[in-house]
């Protein structure tokens, strides 16, 4: 296009001087007659042979290029010196101007770990590469196991048979009994064998429950009639009772408060909050309200602060006062001796009542020592209290009497086998009771695709509908009918 | 000395929070968790949390602060670290898609090993039967799951895998004792070793998915990974004391090779154990047919006849009864009928089971077998019939097994209405009223006489009736056999139910017998004294009358109060105040029981007045009638 412009542009130019003209392009021309006289000279390519114009390449020829992957070319990369290493290198042309220049070798940090494994010199060296040994041989094994594809059992012993740790240790077991078994443990615990005894609170147990509870004969898949309705009468007890609590928190709770509408409420929190603040400057409230105008004048009339209790005055008392005081407490004193002694000489009459009473506190006591010791008793079948939330039973599982096939091709299997077993964990101690948590997801606004959507109606549509039916009812009222 | 500070001692140095444990332990909270299922080491809640938790007393976890050090000295801490670098490293080299080095540590993976925490917790066998309740039955429930989000597929796999070899051993040893089926699953209970395992297979359906919020699975499935180590040391054992082969292998006469099963060896075994109707591989190779492992109760004799011993000896009775309850009986199980539970009960009872071979493989007869006695059907309706079976619906097994006698099979019938299937946790021999109707349901005998009488009450009964009669009055004939049967085979073993007492007496007078032929045959050759004052003592041997003993119900019940009197005297005053309260609580019982029975028997005269006077009315309303018809025909 930009050749097209070009000469599209020059037929446009004036060819009225001479320099004009010789800025004309005839180099097309000139390669045209070039090309005619070396045809001339040479002759066309029809008259030559197919030898003269070609050759046969005899030489070896070259091996193609090799295609490397990426992965092969980074490998080959990772082989060269690191280019931030490249401005350390001596690129200097200058000779060296000590000719024997003594070698420093730098000091190395950390050890030759290759020097190590190819000459040992040390005992951990050795250890070392006995150790990786092994590690090596392990390696090969379990990759042959694998290959193999055979599943060796892991379980080909009887763990409970009576066994004595000094079997395991040469020389521990003499015939002659020389070393006792306080030695023998002494010893393997030097040995590197220690004998470990697991301490007896391992074993004990945290609840007396049972560990089986035998289930209900109600929950028989064709249960008798009447250990189905005892079955159920359980289960409506626990319901009552449930039923019983919610009843009473929310009496206790929620029906406590008066009920007023959402306009109120609104109402009333504004007038709370607003409670105390001068709508000064706004003559309306003024004159809406008596009490606040009454407020506004006087503080209009006088400015000056006015406190809510009188003020308190430093009243001094006089030496006679004083004097009054001290006798009064002083004779308070002797009145109350006086009392005490005379409640003690009354006691002494007292006596046998005295000691119905002690006895009575005594009784008292008792009692409460009793329920307390039967508390703790029916405390240990119960579950304990291991974490933040409480224990609470699971339901009773039941089959309502519609779902009784009675027969075993139809049974309605009614509980979850998994929870009843998490349940019976938490219930015996073994798991704290806990509240699975989820979080939160972020709220997200979603819109169904106008694809997806069914098809509206628009107000259009609406108007041509009623349009339409008052046109029929129109055509009807015009029509009699018969 | 210095003075001693707050929480420094006692209860706040007793306890220590999970936190603070975890610190000390330096774990993640994951790792401990496992840690702690795997040890048994579990949370604790103290006297007074106030104290315990220094003070603060918002509700924590605790534990023992001793618990935590002795998990501080496990070796599988160090294996829990293990996983942690092995993460991390892994990670890297997945990372750096370093996959040279990624397989050799993945070979290399850190194995943890449970055998000592087995045997640490479980000191001895025993212990390890006494936890088995809950193992089996988180074991039998994860063997149905399929691979789920925290449970691998070679968990379920495993778990599968134990508790059908658990099963074989129950079968090979005969110890089940009681089934149930509740809406939950099947109960069965068996004896092991004197020790009553409880467990629960759940009902046979396709698996429901579970809620995260009810359950965490990942605490489940720890529960699971050590249970698994536990059940297979306790199958090994159990083995071992059979005489098994473990893992369980089947004798080389059971299996026919063909290319099938050669090409995958391993599923076909596993599959054919997983039938449960083979005999497994034996170590003695001595097949034994009746095994004697009960103790020789005449050893107990010392003690003299306590109600006790008499009691354990019953007891030994019936369990050999029960263990021979369906040999020589042949079933054969419908599709529709749930098989496993089917044939563990079955077969671990003497019976012989199979099924279609459709269904699943190990079935070793097919319907059409002529000799099959029995046939367990559960749909309304069977096309086609065969006259030398009983069909009978699956809940005769498990209620034959819980009565503990073969029960007749009438009630059971296709298409008929069942009994109900009552709890054998449920002692029927308890000391409250027990309803008669209930009563019958464990005393077969009670339904047929209440039958019969119905039918002696009911005057007019249909030939249809009483062909019905006969049938029943058959299959009671055999059944009565049977029991007679048992019987005399028991009265062999044990000599007689009462007790030995009869048994030396028999012994005595066979002896005589023996004598007396002896004498017969020397009589000619030379008469002993002896002999001859046997003769003299057989001539003077005669029957006389028997006569009824009296019981003089006076002096029983005055033998009784002394007794009781005596009893109480003998009561430790310590004792005095639980002798009273169990003597008042049997009173009142029985009071409750002699109110409940002495109701009922009103009802039932009152039903039994009505009846009559109904009777009487219409025989009168009939004479009536006859007389009218009477009259009208004079006229």
């Amino acid at each position: 296009m930009a050749a097209q412009d070009s000469t599209m542009k020059r037929k446009h130019i004036s060819k009225k001087n001479k320099s004009a003209w010789r800025k004309t392009d005839i180099e097309d021309v000139e390669q045209f007659l070039e090309d005619q006289r070396q045809e001339e000279r040479v002759g066309t390519f029809t008259d030559k042979q197919n030898e003269d114009l070609f050759m046969v390449d005899s030489s070896p020829e070259k091996s193609a290029p090799s295609v490397q992957t990426v992965k092969q070319k980074r490998k080959l990369n990772a082989l060269k010196p690191m280019r931030s290493h490249q401005a350390l290198e001596n690129t200097s042309k200058v000779q060296d101007p000590i000719v024997k220049r003594n070698h420093v070798r730098p000091m190395k940090n950390g050890r030759n770990i290759e020097l190590e494994v190819c000459s040992p010199t040390k005992g951990r060296h050795r250890q070392a590469n006995r150790d990786r040994g092994l590690y090596y041989e392990k390696l090969d094994q379990r990759l042959a196991a694998r290959e193999s594809g055979k599943k060796t059992s892991k379980i080909d012993k009887d763990i409970w048979q009576e066994e004595d740790f000094r079997d395991n240790i040469p020389g521990l077991k003499d015939k002659k009994g020389w070393i006792s078994r306080d030695l023998a443990v002494h010893i393997a615990g030097n040995v590197g064998r220690k004998v470990v005894k697991t301490h007896a609170s391992l074993h004990h147990k945290t609840t007396k429950a049972k560990k089986f509870e035998a289930p209900h004969p109600g929950m028989s898949y064709n249960p008798s009639l009447k250990a189905h309705l005892d079955l159920l009468a359980q289960v409506v007890d626990r319901e009552e009772g449930i039923i019983k609590k919610e009843q009473h928190l929310k009496r206790v709770t929620t029906s406590m408060f008066s009920k007023v509408t959402p306009e109120e409420r609104d109402s009333r929190r504004l007038q709370e909050m607003s409670e105390g603040i001068k709508a000064d400057g706004d003559p309306q409230s003024e004159t809406d309200n008596d009490e606040d105008d009454d407020r506004a004048q006087l503080a209009a009339t006088d400015n000056a602060y006015q406190p809510i209790n009188a003020p308190v005055e430093n009243k001094k008392k006089s030496k006679q006062a004083r004097s009054k005081e001290l006798k009064q407490k002083e004779l308070q004193r002797l009145h109350e001796a006086k009392k005490a002694l005379k409640k003690q000489t009354a006691d002494l009459i007292r006596i046998k009542s005295i000691r119905a009473e002690l006895n009575e506190e005594a009784a008292e006591l008792n009692e409460v020592k009793k329920r307390r010791k039967s508390k703790a008793e029916r405390k240990k079948f119960e579950t304990k209290r291991l974490g933040r939330h409480k224990f609470e039973a699971p339901d009773l599982d039941v089959n309502m009497a519609d779902d009784l096939a009675g027969n075993l091709r139809n049974v309605k299997p009614e509980s979850n086998l998994l929870t009843d077993r998490f349940k019976l964990m938490q219930k015996h101690n073994m798991l704290p009771t806990t509240v699975a948590v989820t979080r939160k997801r972020s709220k997200v606004k979603r819109f169904p695709r106008n694809s997806h959507k069914d098809p509206g109606v628009s107000f259009q549509d609406l108007r041509d509908q009623r349009k339409a039916a008052a046109a029929a009812a129109k055509a009807n009222k015009d029509t009699i009918k018969i | 000395m210095r003075r001693p500070k707050k929480y420094e001692s006692g209860e706040a140095t007793q306890y220590i929070s999970r936190r603070a444990a975890l610190r000390k332990l330096q774990l993640s909270l994951n790792d401990f968790r496992r840690l702690c299922i795997l040890k048994g080491v579990y949370p604790r809640e103290p006297k007074h949390r106030r104290r315990a938790q220094k003070g603060s007393s918002e509700i924590k976890i605790l534990y023992h602060t001793k618990d935590i050090r002795f998990l501080l000295h496990e070796p599988i801490v160090w294996t829990l670290r293990d996983y942690k670098i092995f993460a991390k490293k892994s990670g890297r080299d997945r990372a750096i898609k370093d996959f040279r080095n990624l397989k050799r540590r993945l070979a290399l993976f850190p194995e943890i090993k449970l055998d000592h925490i087995v045997k640490e917790r479980y000191p001895t066998f025993i212990d390890a039967l006494k936890d088995l309740d809950d193992c089996l039955t988180l074991l039998f429930l994860f063997s149905t799951f399929p691979s789920l989000h925290l449970i691998p597929r070679e968990q379920s796999n495993l778990c599968r895998r134990l508790t059908i070899e658990f099963l074989h051993y129950v079968i090979a040893s005969k110890s089940l004792r009681k089934v149930f089926i509740s809406i939950k699953g099947y109960y069965f209970q068996a004896e092991i070793k004197g020790q009553k395992i409880n467990w629960i297979v759940p009902h046979y359906y396709p698996f429901k998915p579970q809620s995260r919020q009810e359950v965490d699975f990942k605490v489940m499935s720890i529960f699971v990974e050590f249970y698994t180590i536990m059940l297979g040391f306790t199958n090994f054992r159990l083995y071992h004391g059979l005489n098994l082969a473990y893992p369980p292998q089947f004798p080389s006469g059971v299996l026919q090779d063909n290319d099938e099963t050669l090409k995958d060896e391993s599923s076909f075994v596993s599959e054919r154990i997983a039938a449960l109707n083979f005999e497994l591989l034996r170590t003695d190779k001595l097949q034994e047919d009746e095994e004697e492992p009960d103790i020789d109760m005449e050893l107990l004799e010392q003690d003299g006849d306590s109600k006790r011993i008499i009691k354990m000896k019953q007891d030994a009775q019936e369990i050999t009864r029960l263990r021979t309850l369906f040999k020589g009986l042949k079933f054969f199980i419908n599709r529709e009928v749930p098989r496993e539970p089917l044939v563990i009960i079955i077969r671990s009872f003497g019976g012989k089971v199979s099924w279609d071979s459709t269904v699943f493989s190990g079935s070793t007869y097919d319907e059409g077998d002529e000799s099959i006695t029995h046939q367990i059907v559960d749909r309304p309706s069977l096309a086609t019939q065969y006259i030398s079976r009983d069909y009978i619906q699956p809940q005769w097994i498990f209620d034959c097994v819980n009565q503990r006698q073969l029960l007749p099979t009438n009630q059971y019938f296709i298409g008929e209405k069942l009994p109900p299937h009552l709890s054998p946790f449920v002692d029927a021999k308890r000391d409250t009223y027990i309803p008669p109707e209930e009563r019958a349901l464990h005393d077969p005998s009670l339904i047929e006489t209440h039958a019969q009488s119905d039918d002696e009450s009911e005057e007019e009964t249909a030939a249809q009736e009483e062909e019905e009669d006969a049938v029943e009055q058959e299959l009671l004939d055999a059944q009565l056999q049977r029991a007679y049967q048992e019987e005399t085979a028991e009265y062999k073993k044990y000599g007689g139910a009462d007790g030995v007492n009869e048994d030396e007496e028999d012994s005595d007078d066979e002896q005589l017998y023996e004598d007396e032929d002896e004498s017969d045959d020397d009589e000619e050759e030379e008469l002993d004294e002896k002999a001859q004052r046997l003769l003299e003592e057989k001539q003077k041997m005669s029957v006389q009358s028997g006569k009824v003993h009296k019981v003089n119900k006076r002096q029983v019940h005055k033998a009784e109060v002394d007794e009781h009197r005596l009893q109480a005297r003998m009561v430790k005053p310590r004792h005095r105040n639980l002798f009273r309260k169990l003597i008042r609580e049997k009173q009142s019982k029985e009071k409750e029981e002699w109110l409940l029975r002495k109701k009922r028997r009103n009802i039932d005269t009152d039903a039994k007045e009505q009846k009559k006077t109904a009777k009487r009315d219409a025989r009168k309303a009939a004479a009536a009638a006859a007389a009218a018809a009477a009259q009208l025909g004079a006229k």
